[in-house]
């Protein structure tokens, strides 16, 4: 245990920042902007992506399912190393690993968040849809204006446990030298050479500690979400006239 | 105002509606009943085309509204429509102010003042002033209807259509939604009601139209169609109708 104490406090500005300002930023700093970023970016990209797929036009709704299943079907390790190898190709120039991993990060999550984004737009009572309608909305107006804000605040923690997710996902950057948390962790293992379990166990409790919180954060938001829906919907008609006649017979 | 010629309806294999013949007049306030199943939502939604009609013309003051169109002109001439649902279908993330300042905002660009005004104006009609600033899990269900309806009314639409405006309500709260229907239909609103208030029928319609499996059996005033109903059919919907 004393080792694990020994480890922390002789590299603990590593494994927080790694080796910024004479090196890239790194360490959990560089994981969690790799992650605000990923999916901050993968959102916007996400709803597109459901309204896509919910399209009547074939020409709309057929590439963006393909996107999505193909990106759901193959491992994120895999995407990764296309997108290593395929970007600097198609591009012509370099770019560096944390560009590559957010690219990346963004194209995977983006279709994972499609299918949140498309689950809650279906979840809706279909009346929504057509009340807007009704009133002469358009269907990207009533999208817009009706459906979205009710299907995105529902999503909200399933967004934020997907959040979670890409925490996790980023230690795979590892492999394309994004100098992340894992990397950083990795780094002190090579310089002790003797302790890794000791190093490895730091690193599993930062990752756990950190995720733990956010799923608790996920939790908290979800029956915060629950109890005002109940609690709202407890509230019925406090003294409500039964009849309003008098407003009622008002001229138009 | 509302005139179905020859109009016919399917669902796959299943015929909705059948050579539906009718006219609903200016001003004029018709009433759809018949048993479960008749097609009477069918017929009242087509008029707004939420269903899509299989042959025959349906004008909505001139406008035929089954004609091929783009959305956008679609859209302009369903704004004109007010459309009343069973389920009442409030934006539940509105207050009941913003839920009807929400459509003459951003379909027809009004000026939020104004829209504010205008629908301030319109919950006072439909008695709910106070209530303006809820949100419609805080309202009871007639609440929640008669805020539909001042919705509905902001688009200040030459016609409306209701579809069981009722029928999801508690019993006591009925009354509330039915005064304010009447108070419309005094002021002479052209209206289309689906329901089964048969002593709102008697007091308010102008018309009654009997339906069953997709045709209009019957389309008499009411004190005709209540105290000699021609048709058998309707002969027997009422006599079930007062047996219980």
């Amino acid at each position: 245990m004393t080792a694990v104490w020994e480890i922390l406090r002789d590299n603990w500005l590593l494994l927080l920042i790694g080796q910024y300002p004479n090196g890239p930023l790194g360490g959990i700093a560089c994981t969690l902007i790799l992650s605000v970023l990923g999916i901050v970016l993968a959102f916007p990209v996400s709803v597109l992506l459901a309204l896509a797929r919910l399209s009547p036009w074939r020409l709309l709704s057929w590439p963006a399912t393909a996107l999505v299943y193909v990106a759901r079907g193959v491992p994120l390790l895999m995407v990764i190393l296309w997108v290593y190898f395929l970007v600097p190709l198609l591009i012509g120039r370099n770019v560096s690993g944390f560009v590559t991993m957010l690219c990346t990060l963004v194209l995977y999550e983006g279709a994972y968040l499609a299918e949140v984004v498309r689950a809650g737009i279906e979840a809706l009572p279909k009346g929504q849809m057509e009340a807007a309608r009704a009133l002469g909305h358009s269907h990207l107006g009533a999208m817009r204006l009706v459906i979205l804000p009710q299907a995105l605040f529902n999503m909200l923690p399933s967004m934020l446990s997907q959040f979670v997710s890409t925490i996790k996902e980023t230690t795979l950057g590892y492999v394309i030298n994004v100098p992340e948390l894992t990397f950083a962790a990795n780094q002190i293992n090579n310089q002790l050479l003797t302790k890794p379990f000791q190093v490895f166990f730091i690193l599993a409790v930062i990752y756990y500690v950190v995720c733990w919180s956010l799923t608790r954060a996920a939790t908290a938001l979800e029956r915060r979400i629950e109890a005002r829906r109940a609690g709202t919907r407890g509230v019925k008609a406090e003294g409500a006239p039964a009849v309003p006649m008098q407003p009622v017979a008002a001229e138009p | 105002m509302i005139t179905f010629s020859n109009v016919n309806k399917w669902y796959g294999d299943y015929r909705a509606l059948t050579d539906i013949n009718a006219e609903v007049g200016k001003g004029e306030v018709v009433v759809v009943c018949g048993p479960s199943g008749s097609g009477k939502s069918t017929l009242i939604r087509t008029v707004n085309r939420l269903e899509e009609i299989k042959s025959g013309q349906l004008l909505v003051d001139g406008h035929d509204i089954h004609a091929p169109m783009s959305s956008a002109q679609l859209n302009r001439l369903r704004s004109r429509i007010g459309f009343v649902f069973q389920s009442f279908n409030l934006f539940p993330h509105l207050s009941a102010l913003d839920n009807v300042m929400l459509s003459p905002m951003h379909v027809n660009g009004v000026k939020r003042a104004e829209a504010r005004d205008k629908a301030m104006q319109l919950l006072e009609r439909v008695g709910l002033a106070a209530k303006a600033l809820a949100y419609p899990a805080q309202l009871s269900g007639g609440q929640q209807q008669r805020v539909a309806i001042a919705r509905a009314l902001a688009m200040e639409p030459p016609a409306m259509l209701f579809d069981e405006p009722t029928s999801a309500l508690d019993p006591e709260m009925v009354g509330e939604v039915l005064a304010v229907m009447r108070s419309l239909a005094a002021e002479g609103m052209t209206m289309m009601c689906v329901t089964h208030e048969m002593n709102f029928a008697r007091e308010v319609a102008d018309r009654v139209w009997f339906m069953d499996a997709g045709c209009i059996l019957e389309s008499a005033a009411p004190e005709s169609f209540f105290r000699h109903p021609q048709h058998p059919r309707a002969q027997r919907f009422l006599s079930d109708l007062r047996s219980h």
